[in-house]
Order: C-alpha cells, then sequence, then structure tokens
C-alpha cells in the first residue's frame, strides 16, 4: 500500500556517505560545497550520514591507495540496499596523476560496482550535484527493481 | 469489554492525540525546524515534508543486524520507544482537551518519556559497538543534566497551581490557567518558562545539546548500526519528541488560551508547538556549536537548574 | 490451628538447621531434600494465614507454653501476627524459597555445603521469628542470631579475596548495632517492667519520658544498621559483595527487611512517635542521604555485586523516606517498595550470580557481550534493571510514584521545603539508578564478547526458573497494584495506623481502652494514578501491526537481514572501515561526563569509606549521638 510513497521517497531523500581514498583533498571541499548556502543540496534532500548503517549514496574520492583498498571494500559492503557508488573526480576513475604509482590501485571499477561516474580534477561543483542527482533518481529505480 | 469507550480509548492511542497525531506534527515540526534553519542559513533548504520523505524512504531500505548485536533486542527497542512515545499525548491536554486525565500526569508524563532515552541507549549499547558505548554513555550523562531542571519546573508548576494541595494533573494545570491566565505570564513563573525551553533542546537531542548522537565524532553515536526500519523508527523517535515537549511547554506555560472550538483549539496548539520549536530548537541550533559533555552538565546542573529552582522559590513564597 | 502455623514455621527452619548439618553434611540428595522440604513447609505454612490476615483482618496470637498475661502483665514470649508482620513475613519466605531453589544449582560448585544450609536455615528461621515475634527480647535474640548467620555466611567462601575482611567488618559494626538495641531494650524494661510489644505501646502511650526517648533513639539506630541506612551503611557493600549471590538475595531481599520492620514496628506501634514532625524529619533525612549517598556510590563501582550492594542501600533509603512520612500512603509507598525491591533486586543478584557462576567473574571491565551466549540471563536482567529504575510498567514505577506523591503531599500539607528537596533527590536518585544499570547492561551483557567467554553457556535451569519467578512478579507488581494495594499493602499499612487491636489481642480486650490508647493516624488511602491496562492495549495493538507490516508488507518494507556467517563483511560493526578489532566500552569510564563534575565530592566519599573497621565504627558510634541527640532536643 506505501510502495509508491515508499519508491518516490527513495529518490527524495538521498544521505551520502563520502569515502577518501587517498584524495588530495580538492574535491572534498568541492563536495561539501556543495553543501554550501550557493548550492544548497539539501534542497533536493541530500544530507550527509555519519555511518555508511545511514547512506544510500557512497561518494568515493581520491585514488584508491592500496592501504585504503580493503577498507574501502568492507565500508561499502556495509551500506544497506538499496545504495548507488558514485566517484568524485578522476582519480578513482583513472587514477589521473597517480596513476602508474606502486601505491596506487585505480580505477575503483574493479573492486566495486560504479553507478555514476563525475570526472574533473577537481569537477565544479554543480557537476557533482547533477551527478548526485542522477544517483538519486537511480535509487528509486533500484528500489522498484528490487520489489518486483 | 468493548463499549464505545473502548472503542474511543482505540481512537485516542492510534490516532488522536496518539501515534498517528503525535507523528504528523513531529515530523512537521521537524521540517519546519530544517526549512527555517536553511533560511536563516540564507538557503533554500528541503520541503517542509522532507522528514517524512526521510521516514519513508527508511522503511524501504534493508535492516542489517550486525552479527554483534542481540537481535531481539536491537529490533525491539526503537518499537518500545515508539509505544511509550506514542501514548504520551494522551496526557498533555491540547487547550482544552485532554484524552485521559489522570492525578499523576507530571510524574507518568516524566518516565514515558525517558523510555523514549532509554530505547535509545539499550538499542545502541546491544549493537555492539564502541562508538554506540560512547554515545549512550554520553546520552545517559546528557539525560542526568536535564532531569534535575526538569523536574524542578515541573515542580514549580505544580506548587504555583497547587497551593497548598497536590496537584500533578495536567488537566487541572490546563483549568487553572483558563481561569488565571496562562502560566508564562505570572513573573514568578518566566524563569522556569526559560530553563523548560533549555531544557527542550536537550531532550530533543539538537544542537548545541546534541552530543550523544554527534555524527561528526562519534559517528552518530548510538545509532551506528542502525539502518532501514529501525533507524527509521528512531528519527520518527525523535520527531515524536519534539512534539511531545514542545507540547508540553506548550500546555504548561500556554496552555490558558481557549477558542471554543476542537478544530481551531488544535490549530492553536500546534501553531504554539511550532513556535516553541523555532524559539528553542531552531535558533539555538542555529547559533551554536556542540558542548562537551562535561560542560553540558555542568551547564544544566547549575544555570538551568538555578533559574527553575528560582521560580520554585517563588512559587513556595506564594508569588 | 491457626494460631499454631506461625511458631511451626519458624521452630521447623530451627530444626531443619540441625539436622542439615547432622545427616545431610555427606550426602548432598538429603541436604536439598530436608532445605527444600522445610522451607517450602514454611512457605505454605506463612502463606496459608493470607486469607485470615489480611482479607478479614484478623490477627493471631499465640503464647509459648501458653504462658498468657497474668493480671495485665504479660511474663512469657508471645508471638503476635498481624499483617505488618504477615507481610514481611511473606517477603521472608518468598525469598529463601527462591534463594534456596538457586542455591541447589548455584552452590553445586563450593564445599563444605553442609555449614552453608545450616546457616541458610537458621538465617531463614531467625528473620522469620523477628518478623513475627510480639516480644521485644525474642526480638533481639532473632537479631542477634541474623546476624552471626549473617557474618559466617558472608565469609562462607572464605578462600576468596575479601571474604574474611568483610565478615569481620560486618562482626563489628552488626555487633554495634545489636548492642544499642540492646541497650534500648534494657532502658525500656527498666521503666515498663515488661517486654511484651503490645503492653509496651499501651503503657507508653501516656506520653515519652526521657529515658523512652533515649531508648527510641538508640532502637532507630540498632534497627538502621540492621536496615543499612547511610552512615551504618558500610559493612554492606563488603559483604553482598564477597557472600554468595544466594545469599546477597538473602540479605537484600528480607535481611535489611528485618531492619525496616523492626523500625516500622518500634516507631510506629511501640513508641507511635510518627505523629512528631521531628522524628518525621529526623528519620526523612536519613532517607535521603541514604539513596543519594548510595546511588552516587554504585555509579562509581567496577564490580557488579558491589554496585548492587550499593542499589540496595540507595532503594532502602527509598522505604526509609516514605515510611517517615507518617501518613497512610507513604506508609503504603514504603510497604510497596519494600517489597518491590525484594523482588527485582533479587531478581538482579541472581543474574549476577548467574554471570559469576558462568564466567567466574563480576568484574564490569572484563566482562562484555554476554547477551548472546546467556539470553535468558539477559532479559530477566534487563527486567530486574527497568523495575529497579522505576519505568512504567513494572513495579518500581508504581511504587516510587506512590513515594513521589506522598512526600510531596507532605511537603504542601507541611509548607516545609526540605520536603521539596527530598522529592527532588528521590527523582534525580532515579535516574542515577537508572544510568548505573545502563553501565552494567552496556559492561556485562552488551557490547563486544570476551575471548576468554567464548564457550560461555547459559546457567542450569534450575537457576533460571527463580530469575523468571520474580521477573513475572515485577511485572505483575506493576501491572496489577491495585491488587497489591488492597491485598497486602492497605491490609499491613492499616496495622502499623491501628494499635488498639493490635494491644487488645495480645493483652486481653478493653485494655488498650483501659490505657487510653487511640489511634493517632486515619485509616489507608486508596490511590490510583494511571491505567496500566490501556498501556497493555495499546501494546497489543502495535504488536498486531507489527505483525500485519512483517506478514503482509513484504512488496514494499525492505528486508530485515540477519547474520548468518560472521565472516560476511556486511554484518561487521563499523569501524571506519578498519577489520573488526575488540574494543569493549567498559564499565568503569563509562560517565567520566558527570564523574568529572563530582571529583569534590567523591573525593570526601572516597574518605569515608577507607574501608578501616576503626573508622566505620566511629561513624556508626557519631551517627547515633546525633539520633539520640536529636530525640532529646526536639522530640516533645
Amino acid at each position: 500500500m506505501f510502495k509508491k510513497l515508499i519508491d518516490k521517497s527513495a529518490a527524495k531523500s538521498p544521505w551520502i556517505y563520502h569515502i577518501n581514498t587517498g584524495s588530495c583533498n580538492g574535491c572534498d571541499i568541492e563536495l561539501v560545497a556543495c553543501l554550501t548556502p550557493r548550492y544548497d543540496a539539501e534542497r533536493f534532500g541530500f544530507k550527509l550520514a555519519g555511518t555508511p548503517r545511514h547512506a544510500d549514496i557512497v561518494v568515493i574520492s581520491g585514488p584508491v591507495t592500496s592501504q585504503s583498498k580493503e577498507r574501502l571494500i568492507r565500508t561499502i559492503a556495509q551500506v544497506p540496499e538499496p545504495k548507488c557508488v558514485v566517484t568524485v573526480g578522476s582519480c578513482p576513475q583513472s587514477g589521473n596523476v597517480f596513476k602508474g604509482s606502486y601505491s596506487v590501485e585505480a580505477p575503483v571499477e574493479q573492486y566495486v560496482h560504479v553507478d555514476v561516474a563525475v570526472a574533473g580534477c577537481t569537477p565544479k561543483p554543480e557537476a557533482i550535484m547533477e551527478g548526485l542527482y542522477k544517483a538519486a533518481l537511480l535509487l528509486e529505480k533500484k528500489r522498484e527493481a528490487m520489489h518486483k | 469489554m468493548f463499549t464505545t469507550q473502548t472503542l474511543w480509548n482505540f481512537f485516542y492511542v492510534l490516532i488522536f492525540p496518539g501515534a498517528l497525531f503525535t507523528a504528523v506534527v513531529g515530523l512537521f515540526l521537524a521540517g519546519i525546524d530544517r526549512k527555517v534553519i536553511a533560511h536563516m542559513q540564507h538557503r533554500i533548504g528541503p520541503p517542509i515534508r522532507q522528514p517524512m520523505y526521510d521516514f519513508f524512504k527508511l522503511m524501504g531500505k534493508e535492516t542489517i543486524v550486525p552479527a554483534r548485536a542481540n537481535k531481539i533486542v536491537f529490533l525491539g527497542a526503537p518499537v518500545v520507544g515508539f509505544i511509550s512515545l506514542a501514548v504520551i499525548m494522551l496526557f498533555i491536554p491540547i487547550m482544552g482537551f485532554t484524552a485521559f486525565s489522570g492525578n499523576a500526569d507530571l510524574i507518568v508524563i516524566l518516565y514515558l518519556i525517558t523510555i523514549g532515552g532509554v530505547a535509545l541507549i539499550v538499542g545502541g549499547s546491544s549493537s555492539g559497538s564502541p562508538y554506540a558505548g560512547i554515545g549512550i554513555s554520553r546520552e545517559m550523562v546528557t539525560m542526568m543534566s536535564y532531569e534535575l531542571p526538569f523536574v524542578l519546573v515541573l515542580l514549580a508548576v505544580a506548587r504555583k497551581v497547587g497551593g497548598d494541595s497536590l496537584v500533578f494533573s495536567m488537566e487541572a494545570i490546563a483549568e487553572w490557567q483558563a481561569v488565571n491566565g496562562s502560566l508564562a505570564f505570572h513573573w514568578s513563573m518566566i524563569p522556569a518558562a526559560l530553563a523548560m525551553l533549555l531544557v527542550i533542546p536537550a531532550e530533543v537531542g539538537m544542537q548545541p545539546f546534541d552530543v550523544a548522537e554527534a555524527e561528526t565524532e562519534i559517528c552518530e553515536g548510538p545509532l551506528i548500526e542502525y539502518s532501514g526500519a529501525a533507524l527509521g523508527m528512531f528519527k520518527l523517535n525523535t520527531a515524536m519528541k519534539m512534539a511531545i515537549m514542545t507540547g508540553l511547554f506548550t500546555s504548561l506555560f500556554f496552555g490558558g488560551f481557549r477558542t471554543g472550538m476542537m478544530w481551531s483549539d488544535v490549530a492553536l496548539f500546534v501553531i504554539i508547538c511550532m513556535v516553541v520549536t523555532l524559539v528553542c530548537i531552531t535558533t539555538i541550533h542555529a547559533v551554536t556549536a556542540r558542548l562537551k559533555i562535561e560542560h553540558l552538565f555542568k551547564f544544566f546542573w547549575t544555570f538551568v537548574s538555578g533559574l527553575a529552582l528560582a521560580s520554585l522559590i517563588l512559587a513556595w513564597m506564594g508569588l | 490451628m491457626m494460631q499454631h502455623y506461625p511458631v511451626l514455621a519458624v521452630m521447623l527452619l530451627f530444626l531443619a538447621a540441625f539436622l542439615v548439618e547432622i545427616f545431610g553434611s555427606k550426602i548432598a540428595a538429603i541436604r536439598n531434600l530436608i532445605t527444600f522440604a522445610a522451607s517450602t513447609t514454611a512457605l505454605v505454612l506463612i502463606y496459608a494465614l493470607i486469607p485470615a490476615v489480611m482479607l478479614r483482618g484478623e490477627i493471631i496470637s499465640y503464647w509459648m507454653g501458653n504462658w498468657a498475661p497474668v493480671s495485665g502483665y504479660a511474663i512469657g514470649i508471645g508471638y503476635e501476627i498481624d499483617a505488618l508482620s504477615l507481610f514481611f513475613a511473606l517477603l521472608v519466605v518468598t525469598t529463601f524459597w527462591l534463594s534456596g531453589i538457586y542455591s541447589f544449582g548455584y552452590m553445586k560448585k563450593d564445599h563444605h555445603l553442609g555449614h552453608y544450609y545450616t546457616l541458610y536455615l537458621m538465617l531463614s528461621g531467625s528473620v522469620l521469628g523477628l518478623v513475627m515475634t510480639g516480644d521485644i527480647f525474642n526480638m533481639f535474640v532473632m537479631v542477634e542470631i541474623m546476624t552471626f548467620a549473617s557474618v559466617a555466611l558472608t565469609a562462607f567462601r572464605n578462600e576468596s579475596e575479601g571474604a574474611l575482611e568483610a565478615g569481620f567488618k560486618y562482626l563489628v559494626i552488626g555487633s554495634v548495632g545489636s548492642s544499642f538495641t540492646l541497650a534500648g531494650i534494657a532502658l525500656l524494661y527498666g521503666e515498663c517492667h515488661t517486654l511484651n510489644m503490645a503492653q509496651l505501646s499501651a503503657i507508653l502511650s501516656g506520653g515519652l519520658t526521657k529515658n523512652s526517648m533515649m531508648a527510641m533513639g538508640l532502637i532507630i539506630a540498632g534497627f538502621g544498621v540492621k536496615s543499612y541506612i547511610v552512615p551504618f551503611h558500610t559493612p554492606a557493600a563488603d559483604a553482598y559483595a564477597v557472600a554468595p549471590t544466594s545469599v546477597s538475595m538473602i540479605f537484600s531481599g528480607m535481611v535489611n527487611k528485618a531492619g525496616v520492620y523492626g523500625m516500622i514496628r518500634m516507631v510506629y506501634i511501640v513508641f507511635r512517635a510518627m505523629d512528631q514532625s521531628s522524628v518525621q524529619m529526623l528519620l526523612a533525612v536519613f532517607g535521603a542521604v541514604t539513596m543519594f549517598v548510595g546511588v552516587t556510590m554504585a555509579l562509581t563501582q567496577h564490580e557488579f555485586k558491589r554496585l548492587l550492594a550499593f542499589h540496595s542501600i540507595s532503594q532502602i533509603g527509598y522505604v526509609i523516606t516514605a515510611i517517615s512520612l507518617g501518613s497512610a500512603l507513604g506508609l503504603t509507598g514504603g510497604l510497596f517498595h519494600a517489597l518491590n525491591h525484594t523482588l527485582f533486586k533479587g531478581l538482579l543478584f541472581l543474574a549476577a550470580g548467574a554471570v559469576l557462576y558462568a564466567t567466574g567473574t563480576t568484574n564490569l571491565d572484563k566482562l562484555g557481550g554476554l547477551s548472546k551466549r546467556m539470553p535468558h540471563t539477559t532479559i530477566c536482567f534487563l527486567v530486574g534493571a527497568a523495575a529497579i529504575s522505576g519505568l512504567p510498567p513494572f513495579n518500581g514505577f508504581a511504587s516510587k510514584w506512590i513515594v513521589y506523591q506522598a512526600v510531596y503531599t507532605n511537603a504542601v500539607e507541611s509548607g516545609n521545603f526540605l520536603y521539596v528537596i527530598i522529592t527532588v533527590t528521590a527523582l534525580i536518585v532515579s535516574v542515577m539508578t537508572l544510568a548505573s544499570f545502563v553501565k552494567v547492561t552496556q559492561a556485562v551483557f552488551f557490547g563486544q564478547l570476551r575471548e576468554e567467554h567464548k564457550e560461555v553457556k547459559e546457567v542450569p535451569a534450575i537457576m533460571l526458573v527463580p530469575m523468571y519467578i520474580m521477573a513475572a512478579l515485577c511485572i505483575c507488581g506493576g501491572v496489577f497494584y491495585n491488587v497489591v494495594n488492597t491485598y497486602l499493602l492497605a491490609p499491613a499499612s492499616a496495622a502499623a495506623l491501628n494499635v488498639t487491636n493490635y494491644i487488645d489481642k495480645m493483652m486481653g480486650e478493653g485494655y488498650a481502652d483501659a490505657a487510653g490508647v487511640v489511634n493517632i493516624l486515619a485509616k489507608p488511602v486508596e490511590f490510583s494514578f494511571w491505567n496500566p491496562i490501556m498501556w497493555l492495549v495499546l501494546f497489543g495493538v502495535v504488536m498486531a501491526a507489527a505483525v500485519l507490516v512483517i506478514v503482509f508488507g513484504e512488496n514494499s518494507r525492505g528486508k530485515v537481514l540477519v547474520p548468518t556467517e560472521n565472516a560476511d563483511p556486511k554484518y561487521a560493526t563499523f569501524f571506519s572501515g578498519e577489520e573488526e578489532m575488540f574494543s569493549q566500552v567498559g564499565g568503569s569510564d563509562l560517565f567520566w561526563g558527570f564523574k568529572k563534575n563530582w571529583q569534590g565530592y567523591y573525593k570526601v566519599m572516597q574518605g569515608l569509606h577507607s574501608g578501616i573497621v576503626t573508622d566505620y565504627t566511629t561513624m556508626t558510634v557519631v551517627a547515633t549521638a546525633i539520633i539520640v541527640l536529636c530525640c532529646f532536643v526536639f522530640m516533645r
């Protein structure tokens, strides 16, 4: 009876959990910039969650260092379904300027399923917002698919 | 057994002013809070119905019981908290209307609200996370902190209304205010009202008193391992606490207004609740940062308790 | 026939004590059989008195050897069971019966059990005799037997650390208390030339002389030592902590209740001093201090049973405060809380004992995560903890509520601000009680299981049965508080307030009138607060709704996932991405935010609880001096 309402709500209240896998902090501050008055991601219901158990969208930034790989996989496993994974910046996709380093294990697609990738070094907040919004719409689809 | 009265009681408990009403008003107040704070920060902010979206979204997510947790306690705690919070509104007069009236309402309310906090503590504790361990410690100390001024406020009101007889009944307090004017307009009760305004954010767990659920330092404390429907219940409980505490404030200090009609009474009640929320939750939230737990305790046991005690002494002097 | 039951019950327990020593010191089956038979018979005999005493309001009197009073003077030893006596007798028999059953499982690993059951039966018999006797010297004898059986039982596990020390402290302070009682009794005997309590009451009704005031102060102090009110509480913490848990339960369930009973009996019936506001305030202040000191000390304990011991002290503070008010409501609340304390504290001690039995330790810093291994114990403990913290709908809520109401009524009626402070103290102490049980819950039952406790098993059924019985009683007492009031509390408080019947039954019709005794205080009040049935209805409704959601909501609702294999990281606790490791937030540093603000207070308390017996004795004597002085200076 509430199925429709719940499906709709899935897109309206995406909570974000942010994982930094060795990022230079550039993408991180841009992500935080999305929440500032200028961009105000909260108007779409975005909220930063403190723990992966509360999250709907996992945001990954950074080129996945060897130290962080295990922790990344473990943390993403702890997020309850339906969930989306969004990468911010070029690093998680390709390794960017860190590519070839002995301690960098990008791209992240090898380890976790990525739904939305926002490229750029660093991407503009507008781009991040759009990526997150797409992920939010995807959440609704995933939720519908889960409860056919 | 199934008389009309029983059916009415079911109505009271489940719909109005029990579970459904409290939940809707609570979520509405939470939405107002988020919207107004956004405007204060020059943002657009989420729609007012955002807490409802959050709640329904959480209902649709998986609920993961961690391997360390005790399943029954972990899943049962939010439900127990919900039940106890759902009945509190029955004891609070909505202007002229009280669903249940006993002669011990104040104490019953005090303890039922405590159960809401205990449910959070026990649930968080049962999840087995060390973050939750720190969280429940802080939650419990917060509880001890605000309980003293809360008790003093209630006793001050009881003395002011009762005089030389014992009055612990909310209905009697509301009636007294209808005759003698709302307590907020009696100058001896103003310190108590101020103390109560500071107790509300601590009870609801809002900044600067949200040490227990500090999401940036201890990952939301007791809630860390909760997900899905169980988390949704806890979020609902917090919203309901907001409705209950502001409602309690309204009927303790602004209970004197009567419009004569049931629906306008309820509307007035909700509006005053909203104003109280804006004053004591939103504004304080917007302008303060989180306290440390030992400072929080000190603040409540000295400053806030002092205010409440001043009222109590004034009431005992017959003022 | 009925008048023989009480004395039979007491004699039977003492007889069984010797039989156990003679026949049962080698063979467990005989020992257990004798113990079980004796305690069950005593239980049945006492419960058989309920219809007559509680429902029909009769008073049962029995003269040993039929030495009835001659020309208005009572020479022989008389047993007199009014509703007040029976109320406490019921507590006593229930406690030792359940403790006995628990002992059969719990004490199995110990040696010299013949001695244990002998002492256990002696203790049971003496407390039962104490609450039923009508003779003040007989009461003293029972107090002495009780004290020495308690001392021996405290030090029963004398191979363990601190047992002998605790026994020694108990012995010294207990003897000091007993001597005060004896001195008081001697003074009374010198003045009134009788030891029968009914006759004493009649003689003293003319007004208290300085001599009898002194006697009263000494006797209050004497029974204060037995009920461990602050500052007489010092031996209690050690004794409760090191005694076998079944004995700790007896201590908190009936031994300190015996002290409370003695105090009610003396102050309400023998001296009839409760209409004096000075006595009320004296006891109220002692009660408030007791509950506050008890709970603040409990908050800092690291040891499960010692923590419970301090809570025992604190809860007795509630009882003393309530009975100090001299009103029917206060007496009802005090008796109700005494009853409830017996139930929930017994339950908590049994849970502590179960933890000790299963893991071999009660140190809060060395436990954790037991709820997955011991689910039944956890449930029982949570019920007990909720009850002692006074959460509705458990019994602790009902009785604490009556206590608050009684104290605050006294405050508004007398206009005395002191009682407001006491009300606030009582409410705050309740929250602190909750806090310290949150600490225990977190440190023992929740959190992470230690490596060395991975193989821990739930305790045997014979230990679970008493726990479940008590848990059920805790819930029933809160939900059906009206039944408890009608059948137990109202008759008992009426008995304490209406003295003439008590005197007449013992000394012959018309004796009270001839001595000019009038019932000072009114008959007990009815009380009602809220309707817990409604709460249960709601609970049922929500549960039904939850079931409906689970059954029919599969399409829309998210799933509840329960871990199947522990290796799956999805079910691992969140450690900021790290692998799970051992990190348990233990008991000792859970409330540092609170303790930091109370450093000064705790420094003083640490100084007072020095552990040196001479200090404790000095405290006892000083407090007694204060009580006696108060009686002298302020009483009319």
